[in-house]
């Protein structure tokens, strides 16, 4: 049986026995949790006050056709004199019927646009952001550009080349 | 979608008026009305779009307008300019542009080239103004036909510019399939001489290719 790697947070949140699972370490050494959506909100919050200060990137991905979407947070602590910062990544999944995850906005400003791509690319909708409509497809857009399940429209300007 | 509940929508073809525009090279235009079937339709004969007014590209709110009433036509109103295209004079900017077909959920005065957005349950089609092809009458009308096949086709579709541009890319695959079956040849005197549905070839039958329509 492989066991998996446990850093500090994941030993952190079994002390206080909030689910989770870790998903071990990334190629860069990075700490990957998994974490439910229900218990999102709280844990966010939690990463900001021990001093996560910056959301360096948001993004969302379709884990495989007839799963479950991903929307994966990398945060990190930015302060003025630190060389190597502690960096964490976080995995929310959410199932592709009724694709909800509570929303960073008011704790990580940057995740403004980039929970609206996420949502206009994968279909994710953020609870409680504040203006959650699409950003890089037309508005009146249908379909979710970036799940492996669609299909382009037959429109005209995506032509081969004669 | 969050606008999908307040959109309004592709009412059926008897709330529709199409009016279909055609240039041609012929100078004197002619104006043919048809008798109304189950919408009207006025095919004009016209210059090229060179005098129509630079289009506005101002986006409507993302809210739609409230859901039009049922079967009479909305009250033309010839002093409300194309720059009042917020919701609370009762219109929306909604079009589909490619380089044949020109889709506009407005109502467009053949005359004077005036947009009336606040007719938003007409959609006017202008066909081909720079003139890529040379457009008889049976080939205007056979698009303008296809116009109102897919129109109703996509009744009952929420009217917005994705379904509008679904709506102009089926109609350019159609004149597509014109120009592979030879209905339709390019203009050589367009201005702009690019073949962009594919450069012409000896002895071609669509009959022949796999992929087209």
């Amino acid at each position: 049986m492989k066991t998996m790697q446990q850093g500090w947070l994941s030993n952190w949140l079994v002390k206080h026995e909030v689910v989770h699972r870790s998903l071990g370490f990334d190629h860069r050494g990075i700490e990957t949790l998994q974490i439910k959506a229900g218990d999102w909100d709280s844990i966010a919050v939690i990463l900001y006050v021990y001093g996560y200060n910056y959301l360096r990137s948001q993004c969302a991905y379709d884990v495989a056709p007839g799963g479950s979407l991903a929307s994966v947070y990398h945060l990190t602590r930015i302060q003025y004199s630190i060389d190597n910062p502690e960096e964490v990544c976080i995995k929310v999944f959410a199932q592709k019927d009724n694709p909800r995850i509570p929303s960073v906005f008011w704790i990580w400003r940057s995740a403004d646009f980039q929970e609206r791509e996420s949502y206009d690319m994968v279909g994710i909708s953020y609870d409680n952001h504040p203006r959650l409509k699409r950003i890089l497809m037309p508005e009146s857009w249908i379909g979710w550009p970036l799940r492996k399940d669609y299909i382009t429209p037959n429109f005209y300007e995506i032509q081969d080349a004669h | 979608m969050a606008t999908a509940a307040a959109s309004s929508f592709l009412s059926p073809a008897a709330k529709f008026a199409l009016q279909s525009r055609c240039p041609s090279a012929k100078t004197a235009p002619r104006s043919v009305r048809f008798p109304p079937v189950r919408a009207q339709q006025e095919v004009k004969e016209e210059e090229p779009a060179a005098t129509v007014p630079p289009l506005q590209e101002e986006q409507a709110t993302a809210a739609a307008a409230a859901a039009k009433g049922p079967a009479q036509s909305l009250p033309r109103q010839p002093l409300a300019e194309s720059k009042n295209m917020g919701r609370e004079y009762g219109s929306q900017w909604l079009s589909c542009t490619t380089r044949h077909v020109r889709i506009y959920a407005a109502y467009i005065d053949p005359e004077t080239n005036a947009f009336d957005q606040t007719q938003t349950d007409k959609l006017t089609l202008m066909l081909d103004p720079t003139e890529e092809f040379v457009w008889t009458d049976e080939t205007c009308q056979m698009v303008y036909n296809e116009f109102q096949d897919l129109v109703d086709h996509y009744e009952g579709a929420p009217l917005s510019e994705y379904t509008l541009r679904l709506i102009g890319s089926d109609l350019e695959h159609y004149i597509r399939k014109l120009l592979y079956d030879g209905e339709i040849k390019y203009n050589m005197r367009s201005r702009v001489l690019n073949f962009s549905m594919g450069k012409p070839r000896v002895k071609f039958n669509s009959s022949q290719m796999p992929d087209v329509k």
